[in-house]
């Protein structure tokens, strides 16, 4: 190995992943020969040859996007089904095929259309289109592919590598064995660009928008630093010792520590001060019932249960959900199953409510106020909920709640369900638990008021936080907002504790603040009797119980 | 020649995604279908074609169809755009 670069080289740019990755870099070779100019035979033979490559590159990218509907899901697939119809385009077919008419080979002239288009999209100043100019040149990859006839793969061998590439697109994220990619990093992009998002689903780092890196570091060993945002090329020799060490601490931290975890799995969640906390699990389904119980579940905080009405064409029968309950009451063996009813509108839609579209869900018709008005499906979800109360431990959890109004009407309709019921000798848990979750600051305003109803709360802090700091979440210019300053949604948190211990209850928390480690001792502080959160969260969050004061 | 206007609410705008949806309904009346969008204009059955319109939220889609199945085909870009774009 020579020793020409004594120095690293350090490129920075914006971390999309807080982990870091050592390895090779490799760069995407991207297939295009820019020096084919000439054309194979006569324009006639040259056009033939385009469109021949255009249709295989459509079948292509249609296979691509019935693959990537399994695997990635159907609205990351839908990318490629747009690129077939830009493959289709006519503006952009006439575009080459004027290019091939004046002289120009089927790869410059797929090149110079895909510029065109794509500095047209670029230049109409909107952050969204100008992201689609990476779409363009992706189908243009595409075609060129095809039009070369041979995959030139961007690895031969088994080792990982640090990818670098320009800007990724999606098919060819598509096209990459993930398996041995340790990072990404990318010279144009942004934080949300895809390369950004297929490195936040793989867990691995990855460092956008770096600038050129020279092709001359092609195969040279880095540190990338996806905490930092930057890619050190050839690092030094002790800073590659610091993050080999620290990499072996940590697995050697990580490894200690699930095996204290999983030792102290059966045992209560107790507070150094004695206080206890019941751990319970977040399910979508029957299916993660086992994964549940196998990371020490004490019971099920958050069964919630639009699984049975999803990807259906009509509402389930009232049959069907009470033997789906009953499957997951009779597994729990007597611990608690908390079963939220049917909570849609806002961001899930069921084609069968037919409901309108809306100018502002999160504010709109959905949870218990659609429930309230479609009676006949909501109390065939509470009779099967009552019946399959015979066959364990079930509650019953209202989503939505901002007023006593709703709160006494789903009363009224759980009676009339139980006077059915018991007219026809149906048996069912007669002191069935009812709760109701709070997640509109309405509800924890006059928690004294709704506790007096109820035999418990939860709070679901996910909705909690974007109504009482009115902040979308998803939206990255304000999200800090309600990350930096929980005070308020603590004080509501509180609040609702307090009624429902004055009034005898129990209160849990099931939103994603319940798996957040840095606020189980204030949780703990505040007297909440229970958290809740998906199986792979138990663990962490039992440690942490007990390790608080 | 049938028309309409459709104001953009979707705060995306007119994106690859509802604009693959327009051009696939459009491909499939054999109407003329022209999308006008401030001094732009556009051919609804070709893709690119719509996408560089650059019609974001707030402005303002006139849809002129012309041809044989005119009626149906306003009738269903409406509801496309009520659906994709509204």
């Amino acid at each position: 190995m020579d020793f020409l670069n004594t120095g690293c080289t350090i490129f920075q740019g914006i971390g999309v992943t807080n982990s870091k990755a050592y390895g090779k870099i490799r760069f995407l070779d991207t297939v295009i020969n820019y020096d084919n100019n000439k054309q194979i035979g006569s324009v006639g033979e040259e056009r033939a040859r385009f469109l021949s490559a255009v249709e295989e590159t459509i079948k292509s990218t249609r296979e691509i996007a019935e693959r990537a509907k399994s695997t990635i899901g159907e609205s990351e697939a839908q990318i490629f089904e747009i690129h077939a119809m830009l493959l289709e385009d006519e503006d952009f077919i006439d575009s080459v095929l004027l290019e091939i008419d004046s002289g120009a080979s089927s790869e410059k002239a797929v090149l110079k259309s895909g510029e065109k288009y794509s500095s047209i999209l670029r230049s109409l100043g909107d952050e969204y289109l100008s992201a689609r100019a990476t779409d363009i040149k992706d189908i243009c990859m595409g075609i060129i592919d095809t039009l070369q006839a041979k995959n030139k793969k961007s690895n031969q061998n088994d080792e990982q590598y640090i990818l670098v590439a320009n800007d990724l697109t999606p098919t060819q994220t598509v096209k990459l064995d993930k398996s041995k990619i340790l990072g990404f990093v990318t010279f144009d992009g942004s934080p949300s660009s895809h390369t950004a998002i297929l490195a936040r689903a793989m867990s691995i780092p990855a460092v956008v928008a770096v600038g050129k890196i020279p092709n001359e570091y092609d195969g040279s060993l880095a540190l990338l630093d996806g905490v930092r945002g930057k890619i050190t090329i050839n690092p030094d020799e002790n800073d590659v010792l610091e993050f080999k060490k620290e990499r072996e601490r940590e697995n050697k931290i990580v490894l200690e520590h699930e095996r204290y975890l999983r030792s102290i799995m059966h045992r209560p969640a107790v507070t150094k001060s004695g206080q206890k906390i019941l751990i319970y699990a977040n399910i979508g389904d029957g299916d993660e019932v086992e994964g549940a119980l196998s990371n020490g579940a004490e019971g099920i905080g958050l069964l919630r249960s639009e699984f049975m009405y999803l990807s259906r064409q009509n509402a389930p029968s009232e049959e069907e959900l009470f033997l789906a309950y009953k499957s997951i009451a009779s597994k729990m063996q007597g611990k608690r199953v908390v079963i939220r009813t049917l909570d849609i509108g806002a961001d899930k839609q069921i084609p069968y409510f037919n409901l309108d579209k809306e100018e502002n869900p999160a504010l709109g018709y959905r949870g218990i106020r659609i429930c309230l008005d479609r009676k006949e499906i909501f109390k065939g979800q509470i009779r099967a909920i009552l019946r399959a109360s015979a066959y364990g431990r079930i509650s019953i959890m209202i989503p939505m709640i901002s007023t006593l109004d709703e709160v006494l009407k789903c009363k009224g309709l759980i009676e009339e369900c139980k006077k059915e019921l018991s007219s026809k000798n149906i048996d069912f848990d007669s002191k069935i638990e009812l709760g109701i979750m709070i997640e509109t600051p309405a509800s924890a305003i006059i928690s004294d008021i709704l506790a007096k109803e109820v035999d418990f709360f939860s709070v679901g802090t996910n909705d909690l936080t974007q109504y009482t700091y009115a902040v979308d979440r998803q939206n990255a210019r304000v999200s800090h907002i309600c990350e930096e300053n929980n005070v308020a949604i603590m004080r509501l948190i509180k609040m609702s504790a307090d009624a429902i211990h004055q009034n005898g209850g129990w209160i849990g928390v099931c939103g994603e603040m319940a798996a957040d480690l840095s606020l189980t001792q204030e949780f703990v502080n505040i007297g909440i009797d229970e958290v809740s959160v998906s199986p792979p969260y138990l663990l962490g969050v039992r440690g942490k119980v007990c390790a608080c004061k | 020649m049938k028309e309409f206007k459709f104001v953009i609410k979707d705060k995306n705008g007119l994106h690859a995604r509802p604009a693959g949806t327009i051009t696939s309904v459009a491909k499939t009346f054999s109407s003329k279908i022209n999308v006008i969008c401030g001094e732009k204009q556009a051919d609804a059955k070709r893709l690119l074609s719509l996408m560089s319109l650059g019609a974001v939220v707030g402005k303002e889609l006139h849809f002129e169809i012309s041809g044989e199945d005119e009626d149906k085909a306003s009738e269903a870009l409406e509801k496309v755009c009520k659906e994709k774009l509204g």
